[in-house]
């Protein structure tokens, strides 16, 4: 009788214990499916700030070649088709998502450098009050805006990963220049500037149907299997 | 050792109390709010931030206020004593997280504010949408509206508010939100009114709902809604007045625009038709009736009053008219009026009372009894300018607002409408508000003004000058001193003042009189008389009167009492007899004939007075008389007495001392004269008569027959009348004692045979007893004519 009895409290033992387990699974999942949530929004912010930034910056780009065109005077359409040495690459690289938002930030940082050049050299070439100065200094402004963007949302995708660094060391500028090679390399390098912002544009707008839904993805797989 | 540490943290406890006196801790900064404007097509990259200081604040302990701003890699901060600071980034970092917080510190401590975390367009405030313009459609309801952005999208994403009105109106009516939170730049308003002009707004703000701030309102874009036809009728009413002839009525029609004239009225179509249905115009056709109405017209709320036609009605036949209204885009429905005969108008309302009430003239009635009343139509009416409105069958109460002067009169009439029959109007005369009246009165003297008395008039003052009711007018008058008040109801326009001085001058003015006041008008002046009317008259009648009285009295008088007068004016005359003169005889021999002659001899004075009145019977004998008379007794100028001289004349003689008469009497003469055919009879005498002229020595005056010959005569006349005219003979005894009665009754029957004919003056008698007075005369006569006869058998010669 003891036995029977000592297996009945055994029994009834097992049952609140797969309840209290069931109920801890229960709870575990679903702080989960929380967290993966927030995870997503926060993907989805980050990135959407980060994509309406490129496109602010990309627009920027756009009526500053305008209006760098249109400060530079005669043969100024000339002066964006020739090709200038040590620009950055306008393309992305990359086949992972986080090697391709690497990729953004590395090119971000590498053309840092270029625009505060064009902005120096154009300080000398234009007046103060110029329109064309205003621009670049905001599209130079927000773009290492949308860098930080870009690291902060490499950050909320891949925490674990470390933080990109510019590849290949410190940015090669152009040695001195004349007016017109001037004329030339500022041109050149908002072109290609804003090619890669329209570049960054376009991969964000992948990376958010690949990445951010992805995330979604495996929180409803999670959400099946509890 | 101890006792320094003791002191010591003395020293710091009372510096801390010191500290603590003198400030605190600093209080949480509380509404942290920040801002950042549009510049050009950016955002500013200066960031304006406010926030509440809470906590004291003592000079002792300043506290200062740290702005900080932190997104991603950047920081920024801005110190200040302030409420508010400004944080200047190289450019607005669109789309960062910002976090923003301030901190107060001071000696005491410090604080930092609740942390402001959020997107930058958080605090953007663009600049309002640009470009806003209004289009016309097709549609006579809707109006499209475009604008563009104030700032590029990929700098914000904008929603929008719109708001309009129509022009004029204070009142905005919304576009709810949830049509415009798409970020678009057109929209198109619907259900508005045909020709109407609205005006438009558009203000934007981040589109993220609860970011950003809504900026200014744009300017407004205005435009016009496409015309329509009109939707209701013209409000068609009418004027009747008087007709030029004898019943017969005036009626001018005049007719607003539809309220839904939904465009410019060009023109109204009117129809008039009499009992016959016949129409006045001549034919059954519409007359058209043009109008030039402007823009601003038809655009504007009040309403245009056109008048349209005038008829002349009699008061027996009534009529209906019809009038259309008609724009660009079509005709209205007919609006429809009828005025019944005039007799034959439906009762008015009842009971109508208007009074204002907060710039408004509220209007309350009792409908009439009979309950078939449509409508009713409230008109005012001032000078020349008139307006109406319209209330349904249940209205009682309605108020007259809008276009009302104030200090005019309104007469505000109710007409009940009878399915379109005007009925009775009940009228009543009302202000919005009252004022003292501009002017006042003008006063003048109505006729002369009297001696105690001057009726004024005045007129009333015009209506436009009034200001409000007359309530009472206020008379005022003077003559220097004192001034008098007199207060004369509304509706008099004359007053008579009574109990004035005579030969004064008065200065009088009116002040007329409202509940808000009085205002006087201009001094008069007049000057009452000296005598009244009519006094100078009665004084003369009264005088004249008096002087007829008094001459009336004084002949009277002398009538009456002629023989007090006599004997107070003329002294007793002594007796003749006593005279010299019957003793003397110059020529003629007395005593052979001394009764005779004694007779005459007591004759002392004869006159014998024309005979120009003698009786025609007497005429006969006239020649003869006159002969002897004028040249026997006229003769008689010896002494200046003679029956031609003036007896007074001979008096006056005497007059000139009548008491000297009596003392003076020696040196009078009285002459006698004696005729020796004293008598002439019928029968001539063939032989001449010779006179004989005595002169009498006697120093005693006249007889009164001889002072008073007109009396004589005159009592002489009343006595009879068969001898007016005859000769006198004043006849005084001579002798007494010679004379004989026997012989004196002779010669009187003698003379009464011959002498009947004439005249003879009754004889003064010696003694006063025996004057006559007019009672007494016809006692009186007979004795004295006994003695009056006696000179004549005296003077009788026979022939």
């Amino acid at each position: 009788m003891n036995g029977h009895v000592k297996s009945m409290h055994f029994q009834q033992f097992m049952e609140l214990a797969t309840t209290l387990l069931s109920f801890l699974l229960v709870m575990a999942v679903d702080s989960t499916r929380t967290a993966a949530a927030s995870r997503n929004q926060q993907c989805g912010n980050s990135l959407q700030r980060t994509s309406n930034l490129t496109r602010l910056v990309h627009k920027e780009s756009v009526d500053l070649i305008k209006t760098y065109k249109a400060s530079q005077g005669e043969m100024s359409e000339l002066f964006c088709k020739v090709s200038v040495n040590n620009i950055p690459d306008p393309n992305i690289s990359g086949m992972e998502p986080s090697e391709r938002i690497v990729s953004i930030y590395t090119h971000l940082q590498a053309f840092f450098p270029h625009l505060k050049r064009v902005y120096e050299q154009q300080t000398d070439l234009q007046l103060p009050t110029s329109q064309l100065l205003t621009q670049l200094n905001h599209v130079s402004g927000h773009s290492k805006n949308l860098a930080a963007l870009v690291k902060i949302f490499y950050q909320s995708l891949f925490p674990n990963l470390p933080v990109p660094v510019p590849a290949g060391g410190p940015t090669t500028l152009p040695p001195p220049q004349n007016v017109f090679q001037q004329k030339v390399y500022g041109c050149v390098v908002l072109k290609t500037y804003k090619e890669f912002l329209s570049n960054v544009s376009q991969e964000l707008k992948t990376l958010r149907s690949q990445v951010c839904r992805r995330r979604k993805q495996i929180n409803t797989l999670l959400l099946r299997m509890t | 050792m101890v006792s320094a540490r003791v002191l010591q943290l003395l020293v710091l406890a009372c510096l801390g109390s010191a500290l603590l006196a003198r400030g605190d801790r600093p209080g949480k900064p509380e509404n942290l709010s920040c801002i950042a404007l549009q510049r050009q097509t950016f955002i500013s990259s200066n960031i304006s931030c406010s926030w509440v200081p809470v906590g004291r604040q003592t000079t002792d302990v300043p506290t200062t206020y740290t702005l900080f701003l932190v997104y991603t890699d950047a920081s920024y901060n801005v110190s200040t004593h302030e409420n508010s600071a400004q944080i200047n980034t190289n450019v607005f970092p669109n789309f960062m997280e910002l976090e923003i917080w301030v901190e107060a510190h001071n000696k005491l401590g410090a604080i930092e504010s609740e942390h402001l975390k959020k997107d930058a367009g958080y605090f953007v405030k663009t600049n309002p949408p640009a470009d806003v313009k209004v289009i016309p459609e097709n549609f006579p309801t809707s109006l499209l509206i475009n604008w563009n952005r104030p700032i590029s999208k990929q700098n914000l994403g904008l929603t929008y508010q719109i708001r309009f009105r129509p022009n004029g109106s204070q009142s905005w009516t919304y576009v709810p939100l949830v049509d415009t939170a798409r970020d678009i730049l057109s929209f198109r308003l619907q259900n508005l009114k045909p020709h109407t002009v609205y005006v438009t707004q558009v203000r934007c703000k981040n589109a993220k709902e609860g970011y950003g701030q809504w900026s200014e309102w744009s300017t407004s874009a205005t435009n016009r809604t496409p015309e329509k036809r009109p939707t209701s009728k013209p409000d068609l009413w009418k004027i009747v007045a008087e007709g030029d002839s004898i019943n017969e009525r005036r009626v001018r029609f005049m007719c607003k625009d539809p309220v839904s004239a939904n465009g410019r009225i060009i023109r109204f179509d009117i129809k008039i038709q009499n009992q016959k249905d016949k129409v006045k115009n001549g034919s059954l056709d519409w007359e058209r009736i043009p109008v030039n109405r402007s823009e601003a017209d038809s655009s504007s709320n009040q309403r245009e009053i056109t008048f349209l036609k005038e008829i002349h009605l009699a008061d027996k036949k009534f009529v209906k008219v019809y009038v259309t209204a008609s724009n660009s885009m079509g005709k209205s429905a007919p609006a429809f009026l009828a005025i019944p005969e005039k007799t034959h108008e439906l009762a008015p309302v009842e009971e109508l009372r208007v009074f204002p009430e907060r710039g408004q003239l509220l209007l309350e009635w009792k409908p009439p009894n009979n309950t078939s009343v449509s409508e009713y139509v409230v008109e005012w009416v001032t000078g020349d300018k008139i307006d109406w409105k319209r209330e349904n069958r249940s209205t009682s109460r309605t108020a007259i607002r809008g276009n009302l002067e104030k200090f005019v009169c309104y007469t505000i009439s109710v007409y009940p409408i009878y399915s379109g029959w005007t009925g009775k109007p009940a009228s009543v005369e009302a202000f919005l508000e009252q004022g003292a009246p501009l002017e006042g009165p003008i006063v003048r003297l109505k006729g002369k003004p009297g001696r105690n008395e001057a009726e004024l008039v005045w007129t009333e003052i015009p209506q436009q000058r009034r200001r409000g009711f007359i309530t009472h007018y206020t008379l005022f008058y003077t003559s220097g001193t004192e001034v008098h008040a007199v207060r004369v109801p509304a509706n008099t326009t004359s007053y008579t003042l009574k109990s004035l001085s005579g030969n004064t001058k008065y200065d009088t003015w009116i002040n007329a009189s409202t509940i808000q006041g009085s205002k006087s008008g201009f001094n008069h002046s007049f000057t009452t008389l000296k005598y009244a009317p009519g006094e100078i008259e009665f004084i003369v009648v009264g005088v004249s009167l008096g002087f007829l009285f008094v001459v009336v009295m004084t002949m009277l008088l002398c009538l009456y009492k002629k023989d007090v007068l006599k004997r107070n004016f003329w002294p007793q005359i002594p007796n003749p007899g006593e005279s010299t003169i019957g003793n003397w005889s110059p020529d003629y021999p007395l005593k052979s004939e001394t009764p005779k002659e004694n007779c005459l001899s007591g004759i002392s004075v004869l006159n014998v007075c024309d005979g120009k009145s003698v009786f025609e019977e007497d005429k006969t004998s006239l020649p003869l008389k006159k002969d002897k008379y004028l040249s026997e007794e006229h003769s008689s100028g010896i002494g200046g007495s003679s029956c031609m001289s003036s007896p007074r004349q001979s008096v006056s003689d005497s007059d000139e001392g009548g008491d000297m008469a009596d003392t003076t009497a020696s040196t009078v003469q009285y002459s006698s004269v004696v005729a020796s055919n004293g008598y002439k009879g019928q029968t001539p005498s063939s032989q001449p008569q010779q006179a004989i002229f005595s002169r009498s020595e006697s120093t005693q005056p006249l007889l009164d027959s001889e002072e008073n010959p007109d009396m004589l005569v005159q009592e002489g006349s009343k006595q009879s009348h068969r001898f007016p005219q005859q000769p006198c003979f004043t006849h005084t005894v001579g002798n007494e004692d010679g004379s004989n009665p026997a012989d004196f009754n002779q010669l009187e029957m003698e003379r009464h045979e011959v002498l009947e004919p004439m005249h003879f003056c009754p004889l003064e008698e010696d003694s006063e007893q025996t004057t006559p007075t007019d009672d007494q005369s016809a006692d009186w006569l007979p004795a004295a004519q006994v003695s009056s006869y006696m000179p004549q058998l005296g003077g009788y010669r026979p022939q």
